[in-house]
């Protein structure tokens, strides 16, 4: 079977590259056939690699703090370019200061992520819910 | 057999232009020079007239054997015309307009994402000899090239289709265009961001040979000659490669060749420096580069140049005696009559305000830009496209760029950015001009394939280092290039 795209980026200005490193190989590893941008990656930049690639699922990281006003309206943009139907990640430190997670998690849910993720998540488990998410689509 | 002579033919849309070098000392030198009017219902009549006028004692219509190697070029209407269909802008659709114009092809159209019937019945219209087909990485994205493959199998358009896409779709794309002439060559993106623009070349230029030889007589000159032509722009394309490589202080160079019709910039130069401090956004571009531009020329173009370039012009004309009204009015004379020559000084200086204007809009559309973002942490400098900063070297060929080079005249090359802009163009900063004044770039470009030290060493020795005077515009001979 031919591996599922998926693209893997650290948004906005952020230049926090040992994390998305270990995400490229993980995520490799696991199977997928991962289009990795790097850091500092805009909204633009996802999806136009998205759509020449023809990725199933997007995986967005912010560790720096300001990943709220990075990520809004990154779902909306995806469904103008025609990406309708993409998995939408969101994972790291999202937010400044000490909000609780469930919170967090609520606020990138209506963003329109499928999965909200916090710096301390198990890899395992997120290819498990890929994997899950991907079959149910 | 050591070809120790040589002779190179180009044939132009208005001059055949030929040359004999002899090779020694590891670089050609130039023996003797020709031109003879292109004869353009039968090209070989002028070219064996050039042929006649290079080597009188020899008897070029035996056609069993060629007396000495010759190599040719054809500018072939400006090369074959190309209408190239990405997916997205930036990525798909920018590599593959890179690699028609590094095929020394003309673009006619460019389309994104899907073909529309606005598109399709444009496609009909123009009738380009090519349409370069791309889009996905291989593995990735299918359904735009497969569906515009559908509507293209639909249309009216029977030119040379070469498919570049995502190589996963190949057996959809050849089901649907079984009936056309398609041709397949290897994804011009494999990968998100890597480019693989080479196999199209070729692609394209075989097209071009299969294209030119019919009819015209080429093909007789092929079968005698035993060589194949290239498009002139690919001969000009591979001469530059082999100054860059293998010239050792060439090795960021710009070159423009600016003729009638259009103006081409060529750049050889790292497309994006890591220890520059910015971030590059979208595709780092190839080292050698080339772009066209259709509506900037200094004779067919000449109306169209002014008007992409008025406000650079009227800035020029600011405290001189010379209204933007008359220089709209020159220009136009050119367009109607395309052989014109300046007739006085206001003329020749229009002919200099229009060249540098075309130069600086062609500059202006290679170079790549940079721009300042604000982040939280402070501005970031953000790059897209091509830096052109570190070239410090800049050619200027073609008929007009040659004939100031014989008179001793730099051009004015207007590259100091406007102030206050946001996005600062990456334009050359500390250059020197060089001139070709005996136009012979083009003839040592067709050698440059088989013989790149040779041919680079010969083309550098040949230019001539100008310095930028403030004097007032001298007289110079636009005589076209002509030993007859």
């Amino acid at each position: 079977m031919t591996p599922v795209n998926i693209v893997l980026g650290v948004i906005g200005f952020d230049c926090h590259s040992v994390g998305n490193k270990i995400l490229d190989a993980f995520f490799g590893e696991a199977g997928f056939k991962v289009t990795n941008l790097g850091v500092m990656v805009s909204q633009e930049e996802f999806i136009s690699a998205a759509v020449e690639t023809d990725a199933r699922a997007i995986l967005v990281s912010s560790l720096y703090g300001h990943g709220e006003i990075d990520c809004a309206g990154l779902r909306e943009k995806c469904i103008e370019k025609g990406l309708e139907e993409i998995i939408l990640y969101v994972g790291g430190n999202l937010v400044v200061g000490k909000t609780p997670f469930a919170e967090v998690e609520a606020k990138f849910l209506k963003m329109g992520y499928d999965r909200v993720f916090g710096p301390d998540c198990v890899l395992d488990e997120v290819v498990e819910l890929l994997k899950e998410d991907l079959e149910s689509r | 057999m050591i070809e120790d002579r040589v002779i190179c033919v180009d044939i132009g849309s208005t001059w055949t232009k030929g040359a004999v070098f002899k090779l020694s000392h590891d670089r050609f030198s130039l023996e003797r020079r020709a031109a003879m009017a292109t004869t353009t219902d039968y090209l070989p009549d002028g070219f064996y007239a050039v042929l006649r006028h290079l080597q009188p004692d020899c008897n070029w219509h035996n056609t069993e054997s060629s007396p000495l190697p010759v190599y040719f070029s054809s500018s072939a209407k400006g090369g074959l015309s190309v209408a190239v269909v990405g997916l997205v802008p930036e990525m798909t659709l920018q590599i593959a307009r890179l690699a028609a114009f590094s095929a020394g092809a003309r673009i006619t159209a460019a389309y994104s994402y899907r073909l529309t019937r606005n598109c399709i019945a444009a496609i009909e219209k123009s009738r380009p000899d090519i349409l370069l087909l791309c889009g996905g990485t291989d593995g990735g994205n299918e359904r735009y090239v497969t569906e515009n493959a559908r509507v293209l199998a639909s249309s009216d358009y029977d030119g040379t289709i070469i498919y570049a896409g995502n190589n996963m779709a190949v057996d959809q794309i050849r089901d649907l265009l079984d009936s056309r002439d398609l041709r397949i060559s290897e994804n011009l993106m494999p990968d998100f961001g890597q480019l693989n623009i080479e196999p199209v070349r070729e692609a394209i230029k075989s097209v071009f040979l299969e294209r030119i030889v019919s009819g015209k007589g080429l093909d007789q000159l092929i079968r005698q000659f035993d060589t194949q032509p290239l498009p002139t722009p690919l001969a000009m394309i591979n001469l530059v490669d082999a100054i860059g490589k293998n010239i050792a202080d060439w090795q960021n160079f710009a070159l423009i060749d600016m003729g009638g019709a259009t103006t081409d910039f060529y750049s050889f130069a790292e497309a994006y420096y890591a220890d520059s401090g910015t971030i590059m956004k979208g595709i780092v571009e190839p080292r050698l580069k080339r772009t066209v531009e259709g509506d900037l020329g200094m004779r067919v173009s000449a109306e169209s140049a002014f008007e992409t370039a008025r406000d650079l012009l009227l800035a020029s004309l600011e405290g001189s005696q010379q209204s933007l009204e008359s220089l709209r009015a020159y220009t136009e004379k050119l367009v109607a009559n395309t052989s014109h020559l300046p007739a006085d000084l206001a003329e020749q200086s229009y002919d200099q305000l229009l060249a540098s204007a075309c130069i600086f809009h062609a500059v202006m559309r290679h170079a790549g830009i940079i721009e300042q973002i604000y982040t939280a942490k402070g501005p970031v400098w953000a790059q897209s496209g091509k830096d052109l900063r570190r070239i410090n070297r800049i050619v200027g060929t073609g008929g007009f760029l040659a004939a100031m080079g014989r008179a001793g005249d730099a051009i004015e090359l207007p590259f100091s950015p406007q102030p206050d802009v946001e996005k600062i163009p990456l334009l050359p900063v500390n250059f020197e001009y060089y001139a070709d004044p005996d136009y012979i770039l083009p003839l040592l470009g067709s050698l440059a394939e088989k013989y790149p030290r040779q041919s680079a060493a010969a083309a550098v020795s040949y230019l001539t280092r100008l310095h930028p005077n403030e004097e007032e515009v001298k007289e110079f001979s636009h005589s076209e290039f002509t030993d007859a």
